[in-house]
Order: C-alpha cells, then structure tokens, then sequence
C-alpha cells in the first residue's frame, strides 16, 4: 500500500500529568515511534483523535504551540466514556493519537495585529495554543488581550500561568483579564481587589463591556461553550468588529476528523461546511452564511 | 469504445468474470425484489430488474466492517480487505452514487479500505427498467459517464457494450471469440431502446435553484408535518445510495484485551448523530434531523447535489414518507 492511512493512531506515551480541576487533567504526550514524530506538526486551533483501545475515540484540541517534536500537551475534561477512562490513566501509561486535524487558526494572517483573546471556561485550552504561539513570535504580533471567564477560582484552568500573566502580562504588553461567574469566590474577590480592571465578577461579556477594545487593527478570537458565542459576537459587531475579524472554534461529533463520517456536516445547501476538515476554526462570516454553524 | 455482446454469450460472457473475482449481481430474493448477491448460478441472474433495496454502496462501504484489530496494550493493528470482486448489473443511478461516494472518500484524505475495494472491484453497468419512483432525469443521473468498466446497453437480441476502463478493455480482449462491433442497425436500436427507457421516467423534481429555497424553507410547515409522521427509523439513510455517515465503535473480547474497531453505518435521522459527550446535541429534534437530511441530499458540496432519484428513500420508508412530493411542496410549484 502506498496511501499513508491517515486514520491509523499512533502509540503515545504519558510523560507527565497535572490535576488543574476537579474534572479537568492537563496530560503531557510523548509520541513513540520515532519515524512518526518528523512527521508530527501542529498548529494552533487544530485537533486529535485520542483513543484508547476497547473504549473508543474522542476529539480533543491541542492546548500548547509545537515546541519539541513529537510532545503535545492536551487539557481533557472528564465528560464521556473516553474521557473517563483517559483520566483513569497514570503517568507511564498510553494512548493512541491520530492528527492533527482541522484547519487551525490564521497565525499567518494574524501577524502584525491585536489580539483579542476571548474564552469561556474549557475553551482557554485552544486558545493556550493561539496564546503559546504569540509570546513565541512576540514581534510578530501587537498587543494581545485575553479574556477569560471561569465559574470561580478553583475551576480555573492553568491557574499559575495565567496568574503569573495577570500580575506581570504587562511586560510582555499582555493584558489578562477574568471574569468570574460565582460572585461569592473569595480568592477571585481578592484577585478582583488586586485589579479591579482586570477581574470582575460576572460572565466573560462583563469583560468586554467594562474595556476599552476597538476594531482597529485587531482579530478577536473566541472558543467557549456554543451558548457563548452568540452573547460575545453581540458584544464585539456592536463594538465595529466585522464577521471577517472574528475567529471562533467550534464543536461537533467528530468522529473521523477527516470528513467522512458525516457526523459534523452543517449548513444547508447554499453553504456545507465538515467541522472537522473545513474548520474547527470559522469566522463569525462563516457562521453567518453557514445555518446551524453557530 | 462500444462493441456488441449477444445475449445468447451472456452466460459464457460472465463464466469469463470468474478470473477477476467474486461475482455479484442481482439474484431475486424477495417479493419486493433483486437484492446483489454472490452468483453461484447463471440462472439466478436477473438482469431485468427495477431496483435493489440496498445499493452497491455495501460492497465499498461495508454495513459493519472491522477496521483494525486491537489490544489494550499494542494498539492497533490494520484489517485490509483486498478480496476480488465483480458487479455485474449495476444501474447508472447507482454508478453516479459511487462517483458521488468517490468524491468523499478519495479526496485528500483517501479511506484506505474503500480505496482498495473500489480498485479492487469491476463495475458493470446495465439499462434500467423504470418505475414511477425514478426521478434520475432530474438529478443528471440517468446515464453514467464514468465509474464503471463496461456498461451493458440492452437492444433487443443483444447489449451494446461501452468500455470504461482498461480493465474492461482487458474483459473484451479476453472474450473476443464472442464480441462484435455494434452495425447501424444496432445503434439505430439502441437510440430506440434509450428513448423508451427515459420515455418511462416521468417523475419529475425541479432541482434548479433548490439550494436557495431549502435554504429559505427552513421554516416551512412542511419539515414539521412530514417529521410528525416520521418514525426517525434511519431507513432512508440505509437504502440512499449516496448517504455514507458512519459510527465506529471498540468491541472487546471477552478477555478484555483484545477486540476491533468496527465501522457501520449511521443514520442522520438518529438522535445520537449529532450528540456530543457532555449531553449537548447539535440537532435535538426530529424536524431539524429531517431538514437536514433533505438538505444534504441537495447538496453533496456547493456544487452538487448528493442525491441521484434511485426513488429508494421513497420506496421504502415505513411512514411513505415520500422525498420528491416533500420538495415539491417546499417548493410550492
């Protein structure tokens, strides 16, 4: 056979895992076979099939930029069977990858603006990756801005670093801000007494509302649960945003990521759009030619 | 390039089919009709025949089939069917279905086992007989163009034969004692044969400019109606010729360590199509499941549509559920 199967998984090994939440794990993957890793890159925004042999098979967007071949970093939330059993899986241990898939984000064509980073809760993990890829080509990119919204401190995702870049982002002309939903959290108060324009209780679109942005020069960025984007696009086409300047990431069954299962076909007919293949990454345009997309 | 088989060779003709594979063609099975199965004798085969229930996709893309044999601790380990097969008697609409299939899963990502099958399978083609549920004048499907290696044309004592491909060159070559050149009077007959055969497909479904209306239509009481009714059974996704979603699920052996990786078939018109884990379902209702399978039938991509009017989806859902008639009123001609 000549055709390289591109559904074929490959063995990765389990290097390192960090508990981040109650339900969320950050595992650090080796890949194995070492004619596999040359040929291993990823971008930002794009995805892998995580398997593990007898359970089944999961979508899950990778959270760092490409720094050493063949070591990935994947954020997983314990949510379904797949998810389950990969949280039940200890250091040393392994599963099976197939990937990168998906379009990823335009870092290409993001060079030379502002970023605006938007994301709600287990959607910071793709947008670590966009994050991860600015600070490691600092020059290219102007000032970045993250937003970021969690339920309350404990249910923040990589807590330290992102602290660190709460407290000091500004050297790196950073601005990150948090929204916190559960306006009781005391260690988010306290973050909240710190900057008050930087922490604030309520939904991630508090954040935008209490900031100055503007259009100008900027792509916005946004992953988040689907009930998200529509509140945060509001928030940004009122601002002067236009469709081609937002970028989301999007969620489907995705269960070949090569876009033959059908699974995550949207659209009708003027506009069919694979998730998997032609996005996760879509602009609000996409979206708003695309029935169902958002 | 066209030559002449007489009817009366047919049986010698196919005994020759045996060198390239199996054989499958349609063999009577059912009061409803031919289903394509394996040919162990001439006799079954039925060569005038109306439509089968399932269509040649199940021979590329297989109702369950394993993909790879597994084990907890090595991985996975590739199941490759390369087995040899000829189909003998497939309908243009069903051929244009396979190019369709073709588009999908030969694009940039190639599907290794539907690859090998289809380079591993001869197609032969062969005039249909029309029913009242054939609409493929109206999908462009009433003549295949490509996707198959020889094409039977039915005249009255013979079959004008159209040769495909080189693997149906090399079939001629082999039975040359029997093939003829096609005279005047047999292209003056198949010109006959042709315009009868279409002349028997008088359903009609305006396809022009659909993707605007579906797209309008998305609100129209029609989808609600026809989605009251619908049992929501994935019948019609069963027997498209042209629907290709699939699940693939780890089956485990009793040992708990060893087992396969299975594709099936999936239907769109499923609860579970579009569930992702966390409970969260892209399209919870039945009426958005069936617009979007009406909308996927109109368009395989931007520039085509993904339906080939087999009549099938009609034909056999248990509701009468009846395609053409539910376009027909979307579009309210």
């Amino acid at each position: 056979m000549t055709v390289k199967n591109s559904l074929t998984p490959l063995e990765a090994q389990i290097t390192r895992i960090e508990e981040m939440t109650s339900i969320e794990k950050l595992f650090y993957l080796k890949l194995i076979d070492l004619n596999t890793v040359k040929e291993f890159h990823y971008t930002p925004g794009q995805f892998l099939e995580v398997s593990i042999p007898g359970v089944g098979e999961a979508p899950i967007s990778i959270c760092d930029v490409q720094r050493e071949h063949g070591r990935l970093q994947l954020c997983i939330r314990k949510v379904g069977r797949v998810t389950n059993a990969i949280h039940r899986l200890k250091k040393g241990d392994r599963l099976w990858i197939r990937g990168p898939y998906g379009n990823g984000f335009p870092m290409n064509l993001m060079e030379n603006h502002d970023l605006l980073l938007i994301a709600g809760g287990l959607g910071i993990a793709p947008l670590r990756s966009v994050l991860q890829y600015a600070l490691l080509h600092r020059n290219s990119y102007g000032s970045i801005t993250v937003m970021y919204g969690v339920k309350c401190y404990s249910m923040m995702l990589f807590r330290e670093e992102f602290l660190k870049l709460f407290r000091e982002g500004d050297k790196l002309n950073v601005k990150f801000l948090l929204a916190y939903e559960d306006s009781d959290d005391f260690q988010c108060y306290q973050l909240s007494c710190e900057r008050s324009d930087r922490c604030m209780s309520g939904l991630v679109t508090k954040l935008i509302e209490s900031t100055a942005i503007t259009p100008d020069n900027t792509y916005a960025v946004v992953c988040g649960p689907p009930i998200m984007y529509k509140f945060v696009v509001k928030e940004l086409t009122q601002r002067g945003f236009t469709p081609a300047q937002i970028y989301m990431t999007m969620e489907r069954r995705m269960k070949c990521g090569v876009g033959k299962c059908g699974h995550c076909i949207t659209g009708s007919s003027n506009s069919i759009k694979y998730v998997c293949k032609d996005g996760p990454v879509f602009t609000y345009w996409d979206a708003l030619k695309t029935r169902g997309l958002m | 390039m066209y030559k002449k088989l007489f009817k009366e060779d047919l049986e010698q003709f196919t005994s020759t089919l045996k060198q390239f594979g199996s054989i499958y063609g349609p063999v009577k099975k059912t009061s409803r009709g031919c289903e394509f199965t394996e040919l162990t004798d001439f006799k079954d085969l039925q060569l005038n025949y109306t439509r089968t229930m399932i269509p040649p996709k199940k021979f590329f893309l297989k109702p369950k089939e394993p993909l790879y044999s597994l084990n907890k601790d090595a991985g996975f380990k590739e199941i490759i069917d390369d087995s040899k097969t000829v189909l003998l008697g497939v309908h243009s609409c069903d051929i244009n279905a396979l190019n369709l299939l073709d588009r999908v899963y030969l694009n940039q990502f190639p599907d290794l086992h539907y690859k090998t099958r289809r380079e591993n399978t001869i197609i032969i083609g062969v005039s249909c007989e029309p029913d009242d549920y054939c609409f493929c004048t109206s999908t462009g499907s009433s003549h295949a163009l490509k996707g198959f290696d020889l094409f039977l044309h039915e005249i009255s004592d013979s079959y004008i034969v159209r040769v495909g491909s080189m693997k149906g060159f090399q079939i001629i070559t082999q039975n040359k004692h029997i093939i003829k050149n096609p005279s005047l009077t047999d292209i003056k007959e198949f010109k006959e044969y042709e315009a009868e055969r279409l002349s028997k497909i008088t359903l009609n479904l305006n396809v022009n400019g659909i993707q605007d209306i579906l797209d309008l239509s998305f609100d129209h009481a029609v989808w609600q109606e026809n989605a009251d009714i619908c049992f929501g059974c994935g019948s019609c996704n069963l027997v498209c010729p042209t629907c290709r979603c699939y699940d693939v699920i780890d089956y485990l052996k009793l040992d708990l360590k060893n087992g396969l990786k299975v594709r099936r078939w999936d239907s769109c018109m499923l609860k579970q199509h579009a569930l992702v884990a966390g409970g969260l379902n892209f399209r919870p209702t039945r009426v958005e499941r069936l617009y979007n399978r009406f909308n996927c039938k109109m368009s395989c991509s931007e520039d085509s549509l993904n339906c080939v009017g087999c009549g099938r989806c009609t034909v056999y859902c248990p509701a009468d559920i009846n395609f053409v008639e539910v376009l027909k009123q979307v579009r309210e001609d």
